[in-house]
């Protein structure tokens, strides 16, 4: 078993798969899921804040921001996440497999980390795209999961931070040649299986490879065409019957081996550089407008939908078309015993103010929009509700978690928090709320309550 | 690699003890929170269908893709005999570029074969897209090719 293990360690060795590049990988993946757990907490808390909780109104575009960072980091763990799985598979094969406690620990910390992080990722893609093919709760368990990764990914730093403090320092970049030393260079070109504690390596049949293993070696380092400069390969087998142009046992020449380690290197940093670039590129702008032009591939588009505003639930799916569009119609405020109502009519006759606000939605599109309607705060006045008033909105949906939503002090006090009756000029769209609808800053689009039915001052 | 006691650089002993102790200790109250939460919002099958999933993404990663990745590999150091070295690894990055743009979409053209909510979901030709990106990704990359072969060949040239 141990020797199939260190077969299979040295048959995936490559100069890519290093100590050095994991640490430089693993930073930048261990900071885009902070950055995805930073933003994913203030989203969760914006929707379900603490009794404390106060949050900002300015910039009016801070969800927009924050959750568009969200979606676009989460995005980039995937290119990011498999680079850091390519350079340390060989890591797989480690052998023993476990020395003791720690070590079982250490490894079942790994694959909840490595579990947890791809099915992290990929149903926060899949949300996007509003596709559930698994059966559990999309929201609750994104969130659960999010302190598995955290944790798990705090535990993985602290089993590997003496690699990771070795390896940290950029001292000269990717061209370690330049201020390593002899040994340090050469533990980093070393493949990982070569970086394995000493006694390892002094199994026997470490250094072989055997079998099928080695029969497809052999046609790999097989004599290259004539006048190709040939490159002797790392695992090939002391024993091979196989004749290489380099003899296997003969050192490769220093300066080549440098040459075709830091080209391997380059050229996979370059790759997994351009593939974040890529899948971000190509699809962040549906967050940023800035990157609108190169949107090819997200799953929401800027400047679609009824009045140029995208939207995700429709006043059919709310099942509201009637009562939306009832004559009768009135908007009821209430703070305890007093209660006013207002109809469509009514609220346009009062004082009218425009605001430009975003629609931001959780699932990480935005859309920017002029809105016109009351100001919310003059009109809670109306029912002599103080400043530090909050609300409970209900709106005419018949059913849907965000039916009922809370409004903290500090969006109802704000200047710009209306309840819009037009939205770029024109009547709301029924799809975007009519007859009336919640429009404040800082806040995602779910709380942004369409076709609003009561208003309830909360003490 | 595990089980070597590294020193860091410019970290004590003492100093390296503690941080890991720390970093430990929080990733076990990470991993305590997140098990409660996972069991107090989700019943008995959805978190069997939580560890499914989990269970599933290392086996396709680790069963699956790393094989795959391995064997493309060992073709490209076949190849690598005769080609040039900085030319195989430009064609890998244009493929492996590619292939992620594909994990990503094939899963949004699928959803969109799906009742979709309305029609600013989904509102493109996915399919169509993908298959223009592998077009321009191939002609990208053989310009790329071509233009290091040129510099590299006129490189040579001026030795």
């Amino acid at each position: 078993m141990r020797r199939l293990l260190l077969t299979l360690q040295h048959a995936v060795a490559v100069p890519t798969r290093n100590p050095r590049l994991a640490v430089v990988i693993g930073r930048l993946l261990a900071l885009a899921f902070l950055v995805c757990f930073g933003t994913g907490l203030y989203s969760h808390f914006l929707q379900e804040p603490l009794p404390w909780m106060h949050f900002p109104t300015f910039p009016s575009n801070l969800y927009q921001f924050t959750q568009g960072i969200h979606i676009t980091a989460g995005i980039a763990c995937f290119p990011l996440i498999l680079a850091k799985l390519y350079t340390v598979f060989p890591n797989l094969f480690e052998t023993p497999p476990i020395t003791g406690i720690g070590s079982l620990l250490a490894r079942a910390s790994i694959a909840v980390f490595v579990g947890a992080s791809l099915v992290e990722i990929t149903i926060g893609l899949l949300n996007t795209y509003q596709f559930y093919p698994w059966p559990f709760g999309f929201r609750e368990v994104h969130f659960a999961l999010s302190f598995v990764i955290i944790g798990s990914l705090a535990i993985h730093i602290g089993v590997k931070l003496p690699i990771i403090a070795k390896y940290w320092r950029k001292r000269d970049g990717y061209g370690p040649e330049l201020a390593f030393d002899e040994e340090e260079r050469a533990e980093i070109n070393a493949p990982l299986v070569d970086a394995l504690p000493a006694p390892l390596q002094k199994v026997p049949g470490a250094r072989q490879v055997s079998g099928l293993t080695g029969r497809l070696f052999r046609w790999i380092d097989a004599a290259p065409a004539e006048g190709v400069v040939p490159l002797r390969a790392v695992d090939v087998a002391p024993d091979a019957p196989a004749t290489p142009a380099v003899p296997a046992d003969e050192p490769e020449p220093l300066g080549q081996s440098r040459t075709r380690a830091s080209t391997s290197r380059r050229g996979f940093l370059v790759t997994v550089g351009v593939g974040v670039a890529a899948v971000v590129v190509l699809t962040a702008g549906q967050s940023f407008a800035l990157l609108r032009p190169f949107n090819l591939f997200a799953p929401r588009v800027k400047g679609i939908g009824p009045q140029s505003v995208p939207i995700n639930r429709t006043a059919t799916a709310a099942q509201v078309t009637e009562t939306a569009t009832a004559p009768d119609w009135a908007l009821t405020l209430s703070n305890g015993s007093r209660t006013l109502s207002f109809s469509r009519a009514e609220l346009l006759a009062m004082p009218q103010t425009t605001v430009d606000l975003p629609i931001a939605c959780v699932e990480g599109w935005s859309q920017m929009a002029t809105w016109t309607g009351v100001r919310l705060k003059e009109l809670v006045r109306q029912v002599d509700a103080g400043q530090s008033a909050a609300l409970r909105i209900t709106s005419l949906e018949k059913e849907g978690g965000y039916r009922v939503t809370q409004m903290g002090s500090e969006y109802v006090a704000d200047n710009t928090t209306l309840v819009a009756l037009t939205l770029n000029g024109e009547t709301l769209d029924i799809d975007h709320g009519y007859p009336a609808r919640m429009i404040a800053p800082g806040r995602p689009g779910v709380l942004q309550t369409k076709w609003l039915s009561k208003l309830e001052v909360l003490s | 690699m595990s089980g070597r006691e590294l020193s860091g650089p410019g970290m004590s002993a003492r100093t390296m003890r503690l941080t890991r102790t720390i970093l430990i200790g929080v990733g076990v109250l990470g991993l305590v929170l997140g098990a409660v939460v996972l069991v107090s919002k989700q019943d008995l099958p959805a978190i069997l269908g939580v560890a499914a999933w989990m269970l599933g993404a290392i086996i396709l990663h680790d069963a699956i893709l790393s094989p795959v990745v391995f064997l493309i590999g060992v073709v490209a150091r076949h190849a690598g005999r005769r080609v040039s070295k900085v030319v195989l690894a430009i064609i890998q990055g244009g493929i492996v570029t590619g292939c992620l743009l594909m994990l990503l979409v094939v899963p949004e053209f699928y959803a969109k074969t799906l009742p979709i909510a309305n029609d600013t979901v989904l509102p493109f030709d996915y399919a169509a897209r993908l298959g223009f990106m592998w077009l321009g990704l191939a002609v990208l990359t053989a310009g790329v090719c071509v233009v290091y072969l040129r510099v590299a060949g006129r490189r040579n040239v001026a030795r």
